[in-house]
């Protein structure tokens, strides 16, 4: 099952991104995406037992990734509306059970509440009718594991774009905060009045700096979509960008830049002038495959209409 | 990480040691109670639940009415999913999806129908063995699996006695429950040298199964988290890990422990899920024995009680055929052997015997005789 699973994470991930694009929550739009997709034909056509029911597996511990944090609500809704589609359409019987992790089962509650509170009835209608119906397995980890299977596959990659923006320093320094904070340090500034040890003005500057840090995300949230606005946002991350990194592209440019003119051999050298690369990390070209390499020595001059041989 | 101190309790609840690979070791019985205590009864119970009860205990708990309840029912309902009618043939992929994974399907589907080789014989077996087993119930209800007992997947690696086994792990996976031995785990395990015969038996080859190893050499033991659980059922049986035991405590190594298999539950054990231990039997034919899985029972397992350790998968291995009738696996293996067309020669039993001996089961000419046990005998 190893060969289709980087193309079962693309299907779920196409289908998920259209999902957040409605920045939509109801289970009738994602029905309306899924039915477009046609997503219940993922299960046609495998015909063995064992290999369909192989199929379920991976497909449900794929979608069961998108149900959990670090990704957004609204992708979880959809990891849980995507787990409910693919349990229900799958055509192994018995039907496969999505495995939950005894690590996670916190998440999934403090999901249901979070959901409930929220007054999303349809995703908490799903998320119980999934456990009336008994669709999970209550295991140690949310797949099989085995030590020897483990080398081929590679280390699955998270999603950039279905995460949930850091929100710690927003969390961190609210308003009660910078209340509770400006009282303690006017007591502060009184007790320490004589001396000059103390920033004037450390409140509003910590408000700065959260405000500060929250304009900055947006503006790299924004500049990873196609904008329009490219040319002023990339300067300004350049602006956000530390020294260092300054430094580093100033260097690559220059470097680039010296070895995009080649320097003339001398006379001796005539026979090995320096070539120029028109792009610096160049891969070796492939060679031929033995099937075209054999096809160019045998068919040279025939044709290739005429190469079909009659027995 | 550092903030949240260890509790007790967070400990069995089994995270990663290395992401994707194994598990820190936890205790299984305290895993289960974990789960039990944080799950309803109905959620793990082998029941079905009334769907009208169900409504009505979601829109008792949210306060809803009953026609917001219908409302939610219908918006989250399957048939809004569904693509296509009913009777529609799910056996074919359709062609041109826009799912990448059915273009994939129906490409290998191609590639395979273009082979012209018809269904691997083997998958027929491995599908027999699941309709065997799958959603039994048991006879009587004393011998129902309970409730919010533990399955336990396990997969045993057949020895690397050939080349080719270092590019395959070819395994067969048992599932237990937790209230078995580790002993039950060694009688279900089985093995081609628990059956090897040695010796030469041409004068005598009637007398030959009863020289089988399994009933001479008993001795075993499994290797677990640095705890050697060896096989004393029977007085015949030695602890055979002793020496590996005083070897490693005259070299400096850590000491380890030695247990008793048969009085050892699966419940009471404390393991890593996915971590490779050892079992070890005959001297020194070694398993790699590797959990898997740990998880409550569910509804659409097996059952039957008496049905486990149950065998779920089992990887096949090509057969060696008699040399005359090139239909049944080879029994016995000869060697100065003039009726043969080769040396050593591979012989089925009956063939051994028309060609070997008279009518009345006297020796003919000369030759030795070996019994072999094919690799593939428990196909």
């Amino acid at each position: 099952m190893a060969h289709c699973r980087q193309l079962i994470t693309d299907d779920c991930e196409d289908l998920l991104a259209r999902f957040q694009k409605t920045e939509s929550v109801r289970f009738e739009v994602f029905a309306k995406i899924w039915r477009e997709m046609k997503f219940s034909e993922m299960f046609y056509g495998s015909t063995e037992v064992l290999k369909g029911k192989t199929f379920s597996q991976q497909i449900l511990t794929t979608a069961y990734r998108y149900f959990l944090p670090p990704y957004t609500f609204q992708i979880r809704v959809g990891g849980l509306y995507l787990l409910y589609g693919l349990y229900s359409s799958q055509l192994a019987r018995p039907k496969v059970q999505i495995q939950v992790a005894l690590k996670d089962w916190e998440e999934v509650k403090k999901f249901e509440k979070d959901a409930a509170q929220a007054q999303h009835f349809d995703a908490t209608y799903i998320l119980r009718k999934l456990f009336s119906q008994h669709a999970f397995y209550f295991a140690a980890m949310p797949r099989h594991l085995s030590k020897c299977q483990k080398k081929r596959n590679e280390k699955e990659s998270v999603c950039e774009e279905f995460m949930e923006r850091a929100s710690r320093p927003q969390e961190l320094v609210n308003n009660e905060l910078l209340e509770e904070l400006s009282n303690v340090h006017e007591h502060y500034e009184r007790y320490r009045l004589s001396k000059t040890l103390v920033h004037p003005d450390l409140v509003p500057q910590i408000h700065q700096i959260v405000t500060d840090f929250t304009n900055w995300q947006f503006l790299v949230v924004s500049s990873t979509q196609p904008d329009h606005q490219g040319g002023v946002v990339s300067s300004l991350i350049l602006l956000f960008s530390p020294q260092s990194s300054q430094r580093a592209e100033l260097l690559a440019a220059i470097k680039s830049r010296s070895y995009g003119q080649a320097v003339e051999a001398s006379k001796s050298r005539r026979h090995r002038q320096v070539e120029v690369h028109s792009q610096v990390p160049q891969r070796a070209p492939r060679k031929p495959s033995l099937k075209s390499r054999t096809d160019t020595i045998l068919f040279k001059n025939v044709p290739r209409k005429k190469r079909e041989f009659k027995w | 990480m550092a903030t949240c101190g260890p509790q007790p309790e967070r400990k069995n609840i089994p995270d990663y040691e290395y992401i994707d690979v194994n598990t820190k070791p936890f205790h299984i019985g305290a895993f289960r109670d974990l789960w039990l205590e944080r799950l309803k009864p109905s959620d793990y119970s082998y029941k079905e639940e009334d769907e009208e009860a169900f409504e009505a205990e979601f829109a008792n708990e949210f306060g809803l009415n009953a026609e917001t309840v219908n409302d939610i029912k219908s918006i989250c309902s399957f048939d809004a999913l569904r693509c296509h009618p009913v009777d529609r043939d799910t056996t074919v992929v359709p062609p041109d999806s826009s799912l990448r994974t059915l273009r994939q399907r129906k490409r290998r589907q191609d590639y395979k129908a273009n082979l012209k080789i018809n269904t691997n014989r083997h998958e027929l077996y491995a599908e027999e063995l699941e309709r065997l087993t799958v959603g039994r119930k048991p006879a009587g209800e004393e011998n129902r699996i309970p409730e919010g007992e533990v399955i336990i997947t396990i997969n045993i690696y057949y020895p690397t006695i050939f080349e080719r086994f270092k590019y395959v792990r070819p395994h067969a996976t048992l599932l237990m429950t937790g209230s078995h031995t580790l002993a039950n785990l060694r009688d279900a395990i089985c093995c081609v040298s628990d059956l090897q015969v040695c010796g030469e038996f041409s004068n005598t080859p009637d007398i030959a199964p009863d020289f089988i190893s399994k009933d001479h050499y008993k001795s075993s033991f499994f290797f677990l988290e640095g705890v050697f659980y060896n096989d004393m059922r029977f007085p015949e049986c030695q602890a055979i890990s002793s020496t590996t035991i005083e070897w490693a405590k005259s070299h400096n190594f850590p000491s380890y422990q030695q247990a008793k298999m048969e009085d050892t539950k699966f419940v009471d054990l404390t393991i890593k899920v996915g971590f490779p231990y050892l079992y070890c039997h005959q001297g020194d034919c070694e398993h790699l024995v590797i959990i898997t899985d740990v998880r409550l029972s569910h509804k659409s397992d097996c059952q039957d009680k008496k049905l486990y350790p149950l065998l779920t998968h089992k990887h096949r291995v090509t057969t060696r055929r008699c040399t005359v009738c090139h239909i049944y696996i080879g029994r016995w293996l000869t060697t100065n052997d003039h009726f043969a067309p080769c040396d050593p020669c591979l012989f089925c039993d009956k063939c051994f015997r028309m060609l070997h001996y008279d009518k009345h089961g006297n020796k003919l000419g000369d030759f030795l005789a070996y019994p072999y046990v094919d690799p593939g005998a428990f196909n």
